[in-house]
């Protein structure tokens, strides 16, 4: 959607955006030289990325929902949606993470409104 | 096959960008370009 939504001043849950790229996020199947990936290397490559998250976010705080966006289309791509316990261990991550990178591209974090992915659709 | 539960991996977590895309001005927030996607180093 097109919608800008308002970003809380306060929240449980982070966004950070664009975070997750994809192997084959130009063509799928196939990677940046146009050679095809085995889907297993796309999934170990996924679940790389899903560990290295966890394993820096637990530091900041408990994980009630850490959500990867894994899609190919523009929207929304590669969004990362992080659910603390309590918001102050969403604002101690905001604050831990802000100017850092992640694979070589900056880290874009902000609270998100977001508290219950089941119901998380624009409205 | 990984051994289970022993990462030699090293994480993503600070891996600054290259110098030359410092250089061409990647700090914009829509810098997610398809184009510079060898970011992710280590991983094949």
């Amino acid at each position: 959607c097109s919608r800008l939504h308002t970003k809380p001043s306060v929240s449980p849950t982070l966004l950070l955006s664009n975070m997750y790229q994809r192997p084959d996020m130009i063509t799928p199947g196939v990677d940046a030289h146009g050679q095809p990936i085995d889907p297993r290397t796309i999934q170990s490559h996924f679940e790389d990325f899903y560990e290295d998250l966890f394993e820096e976010l637990t530091k900041y705080g408990q994980i009630e929902s850490l959500n990867v966006c894994d899609n190919l289309a523009d929207h929304m791509v590669g969004n990362v949606y992080v659910q603390f316990r309590e918001e102050e261990h969403a604002a101690n991550a905001l604050r831990n993470l802000t100017g850092r990178f992640y694979a070589g591209r900056p880290i874009i974090v902000d609270f998100s409104p977001v508290t219950d992915f089941r119901e998380a659709t624009c409205r | 096959e990984p051994c289970p539960g022993v990462s030699k991996r090293i994480s993503g977590f600070d891996m600054a960008p290259p110098a030359s895309a410092l250089l061409s001005g990647a700090a914009a927030v829509t810098g997610q370009i398809a184009g510079a996607a060898p970011a992710l180093p280590g991983m094949f």
